[in-house]
């Protein structure tokens, strides 16, 4: 069955017309070609295609794409503004936030999201905020001290 | 890009319940969406291969949080599950359920998850299950036969069954209010952090009067194949409970509880992690309640 969808992404309003039985990750990726957020797990596990909906983290994978019809959708591409980077994406270059790589996207996302709703949170609230983001490097240690750093330069 | 594909089904959103009831008395198979933390999982691995999706979570009076001090709560079967994390009146008058969706999952997996879903998923370690049973919570229903209250407590059947209906729908769940000196404590020893491969978890909730502690609730996890109540157990507390009394609490929840060997831990090592929780948190309500100032 064919929906007629309009919400906004990084900004920008947006029409499509989606089946039913596609997933906000695969709207994105595939015909979005916003391919920041990652496929890991479709068990709502990983984490690694969290994108923020209506101002809320939530799992890409675990929602459908007729569910978008009317929300504000805000993906890693969204965080810098134009070809500066968000404080956070700077912080996890400067302190090794990034390993691979694969988890970053979604660890970026629940960090900018515990962000907007705690400006200087304590290390065990971020632990609290990844515990959906799993990070198959093991590179927690610095993506934490990633978070940390760039919550404390801010303002 | 290689995901587990959904197999096709048409995603429907009523407005009304009677526009539902019509989809859930047609010939088709029909699911109730709410999150779809569960749902979903089970169409990816093919358990569930639905025709049609109901999205409930638009229908009015779905998504409503009321609560009154002579009426108590009521929670619309839409509201996430990060509601009972954030929400004041969730702090301040049924701090069990508070502690116990801080545990739950992740933020992305709360931010979803609905009650109505979460009641309906009928898990043995539905840690929403334990909470709400120590709170006498009401399961309300509609089918196009009307309206239904079912207790939390009969509603739980065993092996994933519930007392719902093939086209029932959770409206909404109704706890009772509950006296300022309330306390409750949720333990819960897991493999995972977010709470995945649980080896066992424990709820425990009591009221002080006068110098009584009264209305005990304990509450099982992963213990047999429904969360459940240990009715005996709680009874053996009224009072003034003592070693003696938490002893005895302890050895009939035992006899009452029947673990199962999982690949991550042997049923009597979740014997022991359950008595051990138990114990610990029978014991910080009764420090909690006996500190407060009479
Ligand atoms: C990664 C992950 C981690 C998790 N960790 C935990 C944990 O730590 N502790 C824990 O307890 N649980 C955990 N869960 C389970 C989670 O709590 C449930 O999957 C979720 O709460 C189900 O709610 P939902 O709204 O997403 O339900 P859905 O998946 O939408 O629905 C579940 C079932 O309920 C039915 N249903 C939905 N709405 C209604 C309604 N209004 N009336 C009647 N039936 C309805 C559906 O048809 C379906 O059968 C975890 C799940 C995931 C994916
Ligand atoms: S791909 Fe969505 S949670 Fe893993
Ligand atoms: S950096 Fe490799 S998965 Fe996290």
């Amino acid at each position: 069955m064919k929906h007629h969808i309009s919400f906004t992404i990084n900004g920008q309003s947006m029409e499509l017309t989606v089946l039913s039985h596609q997933t906000l990750l695969e709207v994105i990726r595939n015909d979005l070609r916003l391919t920041g957020a990652k496929h890991g797990c479709s068990t709502g596990e990983c984490g690694a295609c969290s994108v923020i909906m209506n101002g809320e983290v939530v799992n890409a994978c675990m929602v459908l794409a007729p569910e978008v019809d009317g929300t504000d959708i805000l993906t890693v591409e969204g965080l810098s503004d134009g070809e500066e980077l968000h404080p956070l994406q700077k912080s996890f270059i400067d302190h090794h936030g990034v390993q691979c790589g694969y988890c970053a996207p979604g660890m970026l996302i629940s960090a900018k999201a515990l962000l907007s709703r705690t400006s200087r949170p304590h290390e065990e609230e971020i632990r609290e905020a990844l515990v959906g983001n799993l990070c198959r490097c093991g590179a927690y240690a610095d993506i934490i001290k990633s978070i940390q750093v760039a919550s404390r330069a801010r303002r | 890009m290689e995901t587990r594909d959904l197999k096709p089904f048409h995603y429907i959103r009523p407005e009304s319940l009677q526009e539902a009831g019509r989809y859930l008395a047609s010939e088709e198979a029909v699911k109730l969406l709410g999150g779809g933390n569960t749902l979903l999982l089970q169409i990816r691995s093919g358990q569930e291969s639905p025709d049609i999706l109901l999205d409930v979570k638009h229908l009015p009076g779905f998504g409503d949080v009321r609560y009154h001090h002579n009426q108590g709560l009521k929670l619309g079967a839409a509201v996430n599950l990060q509601h009972l994390v954030v929400g004041l009146e969730i702090r301040r008058h049924y701090p069990l359920l508070h502690q116990t969706a801080q545990k739950l999952a992740s933020p992305q997996v709360r931010n979803r998850a609905t009650i109505g879903g979460t009641l309906a998923w009928a898990s043995p370690i539905s840690e929403l299950a334990a909470a709400m049973l120590c709170y006498d919570a009401v399961c309300h229903t509609w089918s196009p036969r009307g309206h239904r209250e079912i207790p939390l407590a009969e509603f739980y059947l065993g092996d994933y069954q519930t007392a719902l209906a093939r086209d029932e729908i959770i409206t909404h769940v109704h706890l009772p209010p509950f006296p300022n000196r309330t306390y409750g404590i949720y333990h819960r020893q897991t493999v995972r952090h977010d709470g995945r491969r649980m080896i066992a978890g424990a709820a425990v909730l009591a009221y002080r009067k006068q110098q009584a502690l009264t209305h005990w609730r304990i509450a099982v996890l992963g213990m047999d194949n429904r969360p459940k109540r240990i009715p005996d157990a709680e009874a053996v507390l009224e009072g003034t409970p003592g070693e003696a009394e938490i002893a005895r609490a302890l050895e009939i929840v035992q006899e009452q509880i029947h673990p199962a060997d999982v690949d991550y831990a042997r049923a009597d090592y979740r014997r022991a992690s359950l008595n051990a929780l138990l114990k610990q948190a029978i014991t910080e309500v009764i420090h909690h309640l006996q500190s407060i100032r009479s």
